[in-house]
């Protein structure tokens, strides 16, 4: 729904980069690796994280 | 029995580093790495009283974030199980960061500012109060400063002859620290007993010793650590506080077992 606030597998916070990676990744056109390597996000851990998320906020807020 | 430990950095930031431990026993790095992660106590949210949740999450869901954020704790002002109130209200069409949370102790609050906690929509709203407790990291992992915190062995490698003139050179993949024991075959500027992480050289050994054959070993009692902290406090705060504990449980059992 929301990012996690950590990574699954080692504990780091990544949910501190997800506003910038949205907003330059996946909004923007830039290369996500490249914004990953950027943010200081390295390990393939926090990356799925990041690479692999959807919200969902705005598709379960009209049944609240 | 009482050796003296050297220490050399090779990465040192405030939330990440990497040194070389020389003089420890296997034993020894472990017990340091575990009071790391389990003995060294940082500040989290533990309970969290709702005034109004109207978000699209229930409120044990958003106590579940809240527990996650890291909150800056300074050890020297504390003692384990203190309490510090914070609080939050945010009103929407907005989204709730951690930065948003107030404390009601300056020196205890968010290390990151930027973390989402709840996207809310027109007409929601989040308020709660919250009480932050200062725990161990063996008790609840919210409570562990250290993360991915590990070491390995720091290796040596030697060049042992020519590696054959028409052989095709596979790629000799080594991660982690190398102490340099060959330089005048190493590409580059390089000194016997110079401390070298392998990203240096793309992790291929055949990158630095191209033509060579190599062989790889442990230097006995020498351990890289690489230690992150989730921003509670400094990596350098994070390792004598772990090391200071591991001491003092030495000493406790010395004097409990004393004839």
């Amino acid at each position: 729904m929301m990012i996690p606030v950590r990574c699954f597998t080692c504990g780091t916070v990544i949910g501190e980069h997800w506003d910038e990676f949205k907003a330059r990744a996946r909004e923007g056109d830039e290369d996500p690796a490249e914004v990953l390597d950027d943010l200081g996000v390295t390990r393939a851990c926090c990356r799925r994280m990041m690479v692999s998320h959807k919200d969902l906020v705005d598709v379960v807020s009209p049944y609240q | 029995m009482v050796n003296d430990f050297q220490v050399e950095f090779i990465e040192r930031e405030d939330r990440r580093a990497r040194f070389v431990a020389r003089g420890l026993t296997p034993a020894l790095a472990n017990g340091i790495r575990r009071a790391m992660v389990a003995d060294v106590p940082t500040f989290s949210i533990d309970t969290v009283r709702f005034v109004e949740n109207t978000s699209v999450m229930f409120d044990e869901m958003i106590g579940l974030r809240l527990g996650l954020v890291p909150l800056t704790t300074p050890l020297d002002d504390f003692e384990p199980g203190d309490t510090v109130t914070v609080a939050l209200e945010v009103d929407g069409p907005a989204t709730a960061y951690s930065g948003d949370i107030e404390s009601a102790d300056d020196m205890v609050v968010p290390a990151d500012e930027n973390i989402p906690i709840i996207e809310l929509k027109e007409g929601q709203r989040l308020e709660f109060e919250a009480d932050a407790v200062l725990g161990y990291g063996k008790d609840h992992a919210k409570n562990q400063g250290g993360v991915a915190v590990g070491y390995r062995h720091l290796q040596r490698v030697e060049v042992v002859g020519d590696a054959g003139e028409f052989d095709e050179q596979e790629p000799n993949i080594l991660r982690g620290v190398i102490e340099e024991a060959a330089a005048e075959h190493a590409e580059g500027d390089a000194e016997d007993g110079d401390l070298v992480a392998t990203e240096t050289f793309g992790n291929d050994l055949t990158e630095r010793y191209p033509g060579k054959e190599v062989e790889v070993h442990d230097v006995p009692e020498a351990f890289v650590f690489s230690v992150e902290t989730d921003g509670s406090f400094d990596v350098d705060e994070l390792v004598t506080r772990a090391v200071a504990s591991l001491g003092d449980r030495a000493a406790e059992l010395e004097e409990k077992v004393a004839l």
